[in-house]
């Protein structure tokens, strides 16, 4: 409840974005609950209610002031943080446009007619009934100096007048009416567009703003169930559903809670500016690594599914995703977003999305150095040129001491790194020496290194171990991705050993029979 | 202060046997060091401090006690690093330096007088003067000739009970050797990996149960040197209750996990004295400035900072250290320019044979110092008054063949700072 109520969620993240959401989210509950469904709740369960009567007619601008403060820390949120800027959606600027216009229009609405004539006449047509001559002018001055209603001609100022208005105001409207001051910020925004007030007045804008405020109250209700408009349900709903869950560990996910899930977003873009691996995204420019702009994608792939550009670049953008979970602990809106990457992760792997890294466990190294050198370079690496993996000084310190291997994590949780892992770091660095780059680039060491960099650190002789390591990696899915080898070519190896293949290491590459796919 | 704006006393080139010593040494005597270095001389070591063993190496011939061969081979090599020291200073320094490896629970044996015979991992015997506390029992069963088992490991490359009893066998008739599965893992094994899973009582249970049925009838059981990484005490005592037998290790092939063992000694040790270590930077570039101080440029090209220091020492070994760089044209010091007594011409760095007994002219190449370990120019004179070299990068020593690495690394460490400390105090 304290998530759903207090925002706790949100306080974690940011005190910022805490007050800007609870401003709106108050504002806003305040105003439907008291204020749009009045007729509902607040004349049959409110004795005495009167929209324009304390403290509604102050509460009102109260909230609607809350709300809208609420919208502009929103705004300047969303424009002040770059990466936050380049993130937001149309539809994100459109809900802060929405009930931003909301609370404008109500209160422009409510402005016009505490500065109309024509309010007042009609007003005083239908509740008062003059018996002097004077009555209805000393109650235009009591309400124009008192209320800030401007008439034209403008109402007698008249002590004696105002005194008598003041007593006939007393008797016939106050039962329904405070004083327009409680109104605090519609009756200053009244003062502040007095100057205007002769046309308001004679083009009826209140008119006008009745209509606007309540198209677009509508029109929120009919986006409501769309996207974004939904979170105010669906984010609640989610939380308790997950019972304030502040854990990844998730209460048995269901289909239901997934979708339930993926309606939650606010779409705050909390989850992107923790991402771990948001700088992948300035240097790659994939959106879809940054968790708020993948889960727009795993709608559409949900729902109806991606065009082949998009899906690959959702599955990479899956695959940076380090399940680091930071994004799901800082979710203000309590999404096991963990859940949902590790769920697409595994669908993507059934439609053989997954990537490069189980294409290329599907053949032994040796197989894949056959398909690999048929195909020669990728164009990356004809730009990029010759990498360290091709430059002799690289190597030429190399001793095998095997130094690297020593300290290799993922050496040491290997049971047996012959057969695990095709090749030790110190393998691959040697095959190197002897001008074998293909033979390397499928090797599993290349693709289970961590980037952990303790065998570059170790070497006694520098040698630039990790970096070449993650070179090897790039260069054989640049090379993958070229010819869109989403499986291998030659039929799995029976066995992954790297030494039991039947070929011998002459020969290899100068035939082309690996290019059949 | 952050560690780059101290001015240091003392900046220490190099983490190998001498950087470690004269880090320790100087930091025992209260000054504020900086060190720097890579991996190197003290990861490929057996764990063995020698002192002085062969003399002369055409001849291969072993001495029992160091301090007799100290004697002949400074009259035969009058630039050797043992000639300027004095053998009170080396006894000093070699106590001062394996009481501080006892403290941090590396405790090392051996005798005052002379070297203790030893087994190598390829079976022959050296002579050497410390030895790990895990390594000894090894040096009894040798002088016994006890009934003894090598156990080796299927994936162990370098280390072959096989090999050791071949070389042995007809001095050592009841030495005998087995090969077993290493415990929780198959295919290709390397000792770090190994030394960590040894760390695991259960998997010594494993391994003792493995070899109990081979080790019925012996009395000492040798195993290569994985017997455990931070605490190798621990690991063999435990063996030894579970066999019953008296255990000792074996170092295998360089990088020997006995290397890494004294690292981690150090490295644990050195920082609560205060030292701050630059670890795996190297100096790039050193300057000294017009009030003296050294400046010096550490860290990698691209990503380096500079440090100051009061005083230096040249600890950063030979070749493989990267003290000396064998160019083209000869034999360099690429820190400081120091003039490098080598060879005439680059056909006399080696003799035709590999594996000739005279051992080859470059390994007795490197800088020449004085009395006080101060570095010469090509002149004779003083490079720099506050400028101190220790360990191989000195000409004249091959350490490999004459057995005498740790030994100068110590002791011209020892000296070094003793003169650093000499000069403070005036």
């Amino acid at each position: 409840m304290a998530d759903i109520l207090l925002l706790r969620r949100t306080a974690r993240t940011s005190w910022y974005r805490w007050a800007m959401h609870t401003l709106i989210f108050i504002g806003f509950t305040g105003l439907l609950v008291f204020h749009a469904l009045d007729d509902i709740i607040s004349y049959p369960f409110i004795s005495g209610y009167e929209s324009t009567l304390d403290p509604w007619q102050w509460l009102r601008n109260l909230f609607g002031g809350m709300a809208l403060a609420g919208v502009c820390l929103a705004v300047a949120r969303r424009l002040g943080n770059r990466q936050l800027k380049a993130i937001s959606r149309p539809q994100d600027w459109l809900l802060l446009g929405i009930v931003g216009g909301i609370m404008l229009s109500g209160f422009l609405l409510e402005a016009t007619k505490i500065i109309s004539p024509n309010v007042f006449d009609r007003m005083t047509e239908s509740y008062f009934l003059p018996e002097e001559e004077t009555d209805v002018p000393a109650l235009q001055a009591y309400w124009s100096a008192r209320n800030g209603v401007i008439f034209s001609p403008p109402a007698s100022t008249d002590a004696d007048l105002v005194a008598k208005g003041e007593e006939l105001s007393a008797n016939n409207c106050n039962y329904c009416h405070s004083d327009t001051a409680s109104a605090f910020l519609s009756r200053a925004l009244s003062t502040a567009i007095s100057p205007a007030a002769q046309t308001l007045n004679t083009t009826h804008a209140d008119e006008y703003f009745w209509y606007l405020h309540i198209v677009l109250a509508l029109l929120a209700l009919a986006l409501m169930p769309y996207g974004k408009f939904l979170h105010p349900v669906a984010t609640p709903a989610n939380l308790a559903a997950r019972g304030g869950s502040h854990t990844a560990t998730p209460p048995l996910a269901s289909a239901a809670a997934r979708k339930l899930g993926l309606e939650a977003c606010t779409r705050c873009g909390e989850c992107s500016l923790h991402c771990s691996v948001a700088p992948a995204h300035a240097a790659i420019g994939n959106a879809n690594i940054l968790p708020s702009e993948k889960l727009v994608s795993l709608r559409k792939y949900a729902d109806d599914g991606l065009s082949d550009h998009d899906a690959d670049a959702f599955a990479e953008g899956s695959r940076i995703c380090t399940e680091c979970l930071r994004c799901t602990e800082i979710c203000p809106s309590g999404i096991n977003l963990q859940e949902l990457w590790l769920s697409s992760k595994e669908s993507l792997k059934q439609r053989e999305l997954d990537g490069p890294n189980t294409t290329i466990r599907q053949c032994n190294a040796l197989q894949w150095a056959e398909v690999l050198s048929a195909q020669g370079k990728s164009r990356f690496e004809q730009i990029k040129g010759n990498g360290l993996a091709d430059k002799a000084e690289s190597f030429w310190g190399c001793v095998q001491c095997t130094t690297c291997t020593s300290v290799c994590p993922v050496v040491a949780v290997s049971e047996a790194p012959a057969k695990d892992l095709d090749l030790t770091p110190q393998q691959i660095m040697n095959l190197l020496r002897m001008g074998l780059k293909d033979q390397t680039l499928a090797a599993r060491m290349v693709w289970s290194c961590t980037t952990c960099y303790k065998c570059q650190e170790h070497c006694p002789q520098n040698i630039q171990v990790a970096d070449i390591l993650f070179e090897l990696r790039q260069i054989a899915t640049e090379r993958l991705k070229e010819r869109k080898l989403t499986a291998c070519p030659l039929p799995a190896a029976t066995s992954g050993r790297f030494s039991d293949t039947t070929r011998d290491i002459q020969g290899q590459g100068s035939d082309s029979e690996g290019g059949k796919a | 202060m952050n560690r780059y704006d101290t001015i240091y006393d003392v900046m220490v080139i190099g983490a190998g046997f001498a950087g470690m010593a004269a880090t320790l040494f100087a930091a025992e005597r209260g000054l504020k060091v900086a060190q720097t270095g890579a991996t190197g001389g003290i990861d490929f070591s057996t764990g063995f401090l020698d002192l002085m063993a062969v003399h002369p190496v055409a001849e291969g011939r072993y001495w029992d006690s160091p301090w007799d061969a100290i004697d002949a081979v400074i009259a035969e090599h009058p630039g050797h690093p043992y000639a300027r020291l004095g053998k009170d200073r080396i006894r000093t320094a070699m106590n001062d330096f394996t009481s501080f490896l006892q403290s941090q629970k590396l405790e090392y044996m051996g005798h005052e007088d002379r070297n203790t015979p030893i087994l190598t991992p390829a079976g022959t015997v050296k002579r050497t003067y410390r030895i790990p506390r895990t390594a000894w029992k090894g040096t009894e069963a040798l002088r016994d000739k006890a009934p003894t088992l090598i156990v080796d490991f299927n994936g162990l490359k370098g280390f072959s009970g096989r090999q050791i009893v071949e070389m042995q066998h007809k001095e050592w008739p009841r030495l005998k050797a087995v090969r077993v599965d290493f415990p929780g893992s198959f295919g290709e094994l390397y000792p770090e990996h190994m030394a960590w899973t040894l760390s695991s009582p259960d998997r010594c249970k494993e391994l003792a149960d493995s070899i109990a049925e081979h080790a019925k009838d012996v009395e000492y059981i040798g195993f290569p040197a994985v017997l455990g990484l931070n605490d190798p005490v621990r690991t063999v005592t435990l063996l030894e209750e579970l066999t019953g037998k008296h255990v000792f290790e074996i170092p295998t092939l360089p990088p020997s996990i006995t290397g890494p063992r004294l690292r981690a000694t150090f490295d644990r040790g050195l920082a609560p004295k205060g030292v701050c270590t630059f670890s795996q930077k190297m100096v790039l570039e050193a300057r000294r400035d017009e009030d003296g101080l050294f400046s010096f440029l550490i860290g990698v090209p691209g990503d380096a900072r500079t440090v100051r220091a009061k005083n230096a020492i040249l600890a950063s070994g030979r070749f493989f250290g990267k003290g000396l760089r064998a160019e083209r044209t000869g034999v360099v010091e690429p820190v400081f320019g120091i003039p490098v007594t080598q060879p005439e011409q680059r056909a006399d760095w080696h003799h035709p044979h590999f594996f000739d007994k005279q051992g080859h002219a470059i390994n007795m190449s490197g800088i020449e110092v004085n009395d006080s370990q101060q570095p010469l120019d090509a002149a004779g004179k003083v490079l720099h008054d506050n400028l101190y070299a220790a360990g191989a990068i000195q000409a004249h020593h091959d350490w490999m063949r004459m057995k005498c690495g740790a030994g100068i690394a110590i002791a011209t460490a020892y000296r070094a700072v003793e003169v650093i400390t000499e000069k403070n105090g005036e």
